[in-house]
């Protein structure tokens, strides 16, 4: 046999010693002389953590504790595996891909049960050779160097091997999407639908319209895709998020509910149907999903204090108090000496107390929240920051509330989805439109900086112009626009002006700034092309 | 004990999943040590392991026809329709059932270009074909022939055989009517209604999948015949 797997490390991921045994005499009569295993998947991520694995075969099913997904999940998010590694799920069922997919990394290969020897050969054989051949491409992305992965994309295209051809056209529609090139994207798979209908092609056309807000369309195409494939779980995902896009949480919410009835096990799709029923007031679906969750985050990378926190806020507002303490409760023994999880127990427990009667408690608890408040800053996620500021409200502490308010109006100004649930939270306790006075002084003078920047931009003053939105950080830190505004500024002064080290610089520290705050990745792609050009157009004169 | 039926409903899957789940352990466990065994042993019972191995591989298909069956009954069925070498899954089909051949010592040859594409579900396409092999290879007496190429805008897989032939019943038979039962009894008839079913599911610009079989033979036995539009 030609194939052989001497000094390839190889990890068997199994419960069940009998199989796992079966699984390594296998392997033996390939040649593997390097093979390491586990029986659960604490195990398996320990070993992954201490070595760099080649191939990973991990059972999907590993009874008590994670799932073979969620061991490939922590895996892929702790990055103890890189893109040489060729890991495969074995299942027990054929075709368990679509349904368990989306919004869990992807494996290499599922493998179904019972298999032999020569079914795993001929597997990983493919996958080792797809994965040499995509290499120069793979490699650049993780790196992040989009312009460099395209280019060898291009390349190895313009080689034209057959066999890889729809590989490579899906990944290069991929790359267009995240560099903002939607002309070339949506071009590669009209092209690819001509021929023939593929449901990756049609999910593309649908994401390229959503990321450029045209929802309506992306709904149309997403809803005709789930139709056609009903297993097919992205198609629900994206559907969920067109539908919120347009404003409308009930479909959404129906949809999400949909795909977690056929694939209950994503704790991310489950935390969204929670926080989307929550948002709808539909307090029994969200308590279900609330408690999935939970339940779901004992095994996953994804687990999460607020997920604990959003189930005692449930409880709370159908004053379900004890259930509400109960929850918290088992929140500080998953979470022990996280701050995290004490400042989000101790606001629910400020109002929880009150509502009992037990102004004692509910005052120490308050104290504790302002505290932490002071300790951690800005460094609380913002939807906790939300949750003090009502605290402080409903215990009259008028000041505290408005200064971390107007800090966060200030910094969130960009994202109406937000600013919504700051609306909410207000009319929730009787303060309507409490704060619209503040979000529209801060959108006008977000507005006023903006003008004059572009307009000192317009003359020339590339220098005033960036000085001006570097003042505005001050006001507004973290503000998506405005980072976005000097990106364009720099890069446009870099193709018409002087080239400095010093302006590559600060426009590579805006890129890390620009991920930092969430600018939708396509956005910043563009930029990032642009950035290349110059520096490639800069090298040739250079070179002439 | 007593059964509480609105929550048996629930349950089933569950334990159906586990069930096939453990049923699958055990089986990759046996023909593993099939082969181990078989490896060990020279000359005598190589008969009685082969028939081990097609049986077990018989039980492994009849698991995976229930399980499909029972998910497009309760309406968790669709394909997952992609673009395939089919080379690949021709050598998919032959790798699930290489230790039977081995052990049947059948020759097999292989005519199908390196770069013919196929779009399908790979899973049950692949399975579909490992099916219709495993049979194969149960009743050819020496040889079989594989192929696969483009014909009238359908991508037609082959498997032939220097066999017995299909029985007069079979050839008979209307593949796409289950309602016959009696062709569909027995394993033969129930893998190819299996098969049919599947090739059936797929479609394509107003064409659908379907499956033919005949004694022509270039071998001289049966032969079975997948399109895929």
């Amino acid at each position: 046999m030609s194939f052989n797997l001497a000094g390839k490390s190889i990890l068997i991921v199994e419960d069940y010693p009998a199989m796992r045994k079966a699984i390594r005499d296998m392997l033996y009569t390939l040649g593997a002389d390097i093979i390491l295993e586990a029986d659960g998947g604490v195990n398996a991520i320990n070993a992954m953590a201490k070595t760099s694995f080649d191939v990973v075969l991990c059972d999907y099913n590993l009874g008590a504790g994670k799932n073979g997904l969620q061991v490939l999940e922590e895996a892929r998010y702790r990055k103890l595996i890189g893109n040489k590694c060729v890991f495969v799920i074995i299942s027990a069922e054929q075709a368990t891909g679509m349904v368990l997919g989306a919004m869990d990394g992807k494996p290499d290969e599922y493998l179904a049960k019972p298999f032999n020897a020569q079914q795993l050969s001929t597997r990983l054989q493919r996958n080792f050779a797809r994965k040499d051949y995509l290499a120069c491409v793979e490699k650049e992305i993780e790196r992040g160097n989009l312009p460099k992965a395209i280019l060898n994309c291009e390349k190895l295209l313009a080689a034209g091997d057959k066999k890889m051809h729809s590989q490579l056209l899906k990944l290069r529609a991929e790359l267009a999407i995240s560099s903002g090139d939607f002309e070339t994207a949506s071009k590669l798979y009209r092209d690819i639908l001509a021929n023939r209908e593929l449901p990756w092609a049609r999910l593309g056309l649908g994401i390229i319209e959503f990321q450029q807000n045209h929802f309506e369309q992306a709904a149309t195409i997403f809803e005709q895709l789930i139709k056609d494939q009903p297993m097919l779980m992205e198609g629900y995902d994206w559907l969920s998020k067109a539908y919120e896009g347009l404003n409308n949480l009930n479909d959404a919410q129906a949809i999400l509910h949909r795909a977690v009835d056929l694939s209950p096990q994503s704790i991310l799709r489950q935390k969204k149907l929670a926080v989307t029923a929550d948002r709808n007031g539909n307090l029994d679906v969200a308590e279900k999903a609330y408690r999935a969750t939970v339940n779901l985050g004992k095994n996953s990378v994804h687990k999460s204090c607020s997920d604990f926190a959003g189930l005692a806020k449930l409880y709370s507002k159908t004053n379900a108090n004890d259930e509400a303490l109960k929850t918290l409760k088992a929140m500080r023994l998953e979470y022990g000496s996280s701050m995290e999880a004490e400042l989000r127990a101790a606001t629910l427990e400020t109002e929880l107390y009150k509502k009992l009667g037990n102004e004692e408690a509910s005052e120490e608890a308050l104290q504790k929240v302002i505290d932490f408040n002071n300790q951690l800053g800005g460094k609380i996620p913002k939807d906790l920051q939300l949750d003090i500021v009502k605290t402080c409200f409903l215990t009259d502490q008028h000041d505290k509330a408005e200064e971390i308010l107007s800090g966060l109006i200030k910094t969130h100004i960009d994202d109406e989805g937000f600013l919504d649930d700051v609306r909410r939270m207000q009319s929730g306790i009787g303060m309507d439109n409490h704060s619209e006075v503040l979000i529209q002084k801060t959108k006008q003078a977000l507005i006023a900086t903006n003008n004059r920047g572009v307009a000192l931009y317009k003359q020339g003053k590339y220098k005033e112009a960036l000085d001006l939105f570097e003042q505005a950080f001050d006001s507004l830190p973290d503000n998506k626009t405005i980072t976005l505004n000097m990106l364009k500024i720099i890069i446009h002064d870099l193709k018409t002006g002087d080239v400095s080290e010093e302006k590559v610089l600060r426009a590579k520290s805006l890129f890390k700034k620009g991920r930092q705050i969430g600018i939708d990745p396509h956005k910043l792609g563009v930029l990032q092309m642009e950035l290349s050009d110059v520096s490639r157009q800069r090298l040739a004169a250079s070179s002439s | 004990m007593k059964i509480d039926t609105s929550k048996s409903q629930t349950l089933f899957p569950t334990i159906l999943a586990s069930t096939v789940h453990d049923i699958k352990n055990s089986l990759g466990i046996v023909l593993e040590l099939i082969r181990q065994l078989a490896s060990k042993q020279q000359g005598g019972e190589s008969e009685d392991f082969s028939q081990l191995e097609f049986e077990a591989n018989r039980i492994n298909h009849s698991l995976m026809q229930l399980l499909v069956m029972y998910k497009i009954d309760s309406n968790k069925f669709s394909l997952d329709i992609d673009e395939y070498l089919a080379l690949d899954i021709i050598n998919e089909a032959r790798a699930q059932q290489d230790v039977l051949s081995k052990l049947n010592s059948v020759r097999m040859q292989v005519d199908c270009n390196d770069d013919l594409l196929c779009y399908c579900d790979y899973p049950h396409i692949s399975n579909a074909l490992g099916t219709i092999l495993n049979n194969a290879l149960r009743y050819t007496h020496t040889a079989i022939f594989i192929s696969a190429g483009e014909e009238d805008g359908y991508l037609k897989f082959c498997i032939e055989d220097d066999g017995q032939g299909y029985p007069e019943h079979l050839l008979a038979a209307d593949l796409s009517d289950a309602a016959d039962m009696d062709w569909v009894k027995g394993n033969t008839g129930l893998g190819l209604y299996f098969v049919a079913m599947i090739a059936g599911l797929h479609k394509n610009n107003g064409k659908t999948g379907f499956v033919k079989i005949d004694n022509q033979s270039r071998l001289g036995g049966a032969r079975f015949s997948l399109f895929l539009p």
